[in-house]
């Protein structure tokens, strides 16, 4: 890792998501010149559709997520006389972060594990399993609450329901037209510029569009998570903290009981990435990775 | 015709430039009033937890007058101080009265173990860690405000805003990094 204060590691995350979301957006442009040149302009009438198809549904879950995610995850919203010591520790990084008091609730899970969503820090939820809060002593928990904070602050449900989006758009667009081509038996619109390799290429770009679209996704979701450890550690400057917390997380083997792949996004460890799942797919990085990089901070105070 | 057109967008583009750069100004300055202003409400609250922590030692160590003494005092001045260099010294004070007092409870099991003892430890720590907190967040805040006031082009309109330079809030390092000694 090069990048070790927590400053300099904020910054590279912030520069390598604007960089994957130009290279959504290059990849929705080449999706679209695609699309026009194997089957000529009549037929770019999908692509609103598409891609209001997709806002719509993401939109919906963006903008309510707070409530959403309740009901998809299980968790129940707590008040402060339920648990003190959990509302003083996220009193403490509202006040480290300048963030307003977000709801929190809890999740009947033993699998330590924590997840935050809301579509702005007003309407932020946290939430933590009862294994979380029975597994992580004071400076743990602290790390796990600056991690959670930090994406509210960072505005990461925003950041991923763009994502979401143009990854959905796309590969709606590429499913319609593989049908057309199917049932429809190739070109309609005869008046297109037919240079055949163009259309080798058109047809290569949407088969495999989709595809970088969803690594575009998990990748722009990998930085978001690195971004959220290192503003973590500007709201604590105590990166002991969060690395020790992701090693009891590593350290335990079970995972928490989730009614859907959908919110899998959210935790703060990834009930899915197994070892099964490829790094490439990951919507995570390697939680031995994140260790790694916080140790590094670690050496720096 | 058409150049008075350009002269005009460029002087509406000027005055937008200056608008921005005049209320980022009054923002950071305002952000840092408001940083000061929440460790004052952190360190109230610390204040106000002391009468309590300390009536329930005395429950059980009658015999340590002086450190009650050091708290008490430490807290008379914590409630009267108002500048950032006062405050921060009864600030300082305070958390070593503080670690003093429970230092002293270290001495005494029955108290340690007593239900609202622990309560009021845990209320003390994440108290500490808030007043910590608003503390980092207050220098974060001066070091934006500071940075604008130097650099290009914010600096040009830092007089003009009547916005200066703030002060840290810096708790004396030496004291605070001591754990303290306690002879009994």
């Amino acid at each position: 890792m090069a990048t070790v204060s927590f400053r300099a590691a904020q910054s590279s995350n912030k520069r390598k998501t604007f960089l994957l979301l130009g290279a959504m957006g290059a990849l929705t442009w080449l999706v679209l010149l695609s699309i026009f040149s194997y089957l000529g302009t009549s037929s770019a009438a999908i692509v609103p559709f598409a891609v209001g198809l997709t806002l719509i549904s993401v939109w919906a879950s963006y903008y309510g997520s707070d409530k959403l995610v309740l009901t998809m995850t299980g968790a129940k919203q707590i008040q402060e006389s339920d648990n003190p010591k959990l509302f003083g520790l996220i009193q403490e990084i509202t006040i480290a972060s300048g963030l307003p008091m977000p709801k929190v609730a809890i999740v009947e899970d033993s699998a330590p594990n924590a997840f935050a969503t809301g579509r702005n820090p007003e309407h932020a939820l946290i939430a933590f399993t009862t294994g979380i809060l029975d597994a992580m002593d004071r400076d743990q928990l602290q790390g796990v609450i600056a991690h959670e904070m930090a994406h509210v602050g960072n505005r990461d449900t925003l950041v991923s329901a763009v994502a979401a989006t143009t990854a959905g758009a796309i590969a709606l667009i590429s499913d319609m037209l593989m049908r057309m081509m199917w049932f429809g038996g190739g070109r309609r619109d005869r008046d297109s510029n037919g240079n055949p390799i163009m259309l080798v290429v058109s047809l290569i770009v949407l088969i495999l569009a989709p595809i970088a679209a969803v690594m575009l996704k998990s990748a722009i979701s990998r930085k978001r998570e690195s971004l959220a450890d290192a503003t973590a550690v500007a709201f604590t400057r105590n990166p002991a903290g969060l690395r020790s917390a992701l090693e009891v997380l590593a350290a335990d083997s079970t995972v928490v009981h989730q009614k859907s792949t959908a919110v899998a996004h959210i935790w703060i460890e990834s009930p899915l990435d197994g070892s099964s799942v490829s790094k490439m797919f990951a919507s995570h990085p390697p939680i031995q990775e994140r260790i790694a990089t916080l140790r590094a901070m670690e050496s720096l105070n | 015709m058409k150049t008075t057109l350009i002269i005009g967008g460029i002087a509406v583009l000027l005055i937008i430039f200056f608008v921005a750069q005049y209320n980022r100004l009054i923002r950071l300055n305002v952000a840092v009033d408001e940083a000061f202003a929440q460790i004052e409400v952190q360190l109230k609250r610390r204040a106000d937890l002391i009468p309590n922590l300390v009536e329930t030692v005395k429950g059980y160590a009658k015999h340590e007058q002086s450190t009650f003494d050091a708290v008490i005092t430490a807290r008379a001045k914590a409630t009267t101080a108002t500048s950032v260099a006062d405050v921060s010294a009864a600030d300082g004070m305070m958390t070593q009265a503080l670690r003093g007092l429970l230092a002293v409870a270290e001495a005494y099991p029955d108290l340690k173990a007593s239900a609202n003892f622990m309560s009021l430890q845990e209320e003390l720590s994440t108290t500490e860690n808030k007043v910590a907190f608003s503390r980092q967040f207050y220098n974060d805040n001066v070091r934006l405000l500071n940075t604008a006031v130097k650099t290009i082009p914010t600096n040009f309109f830092a007089g003009f805003a009547k916005v200066d330079e703030r002060e840290f809030y810096e708790v004396d390092e030496a004291t605070n990094r001591n754990a303290p000694n306690v002879s009994f």
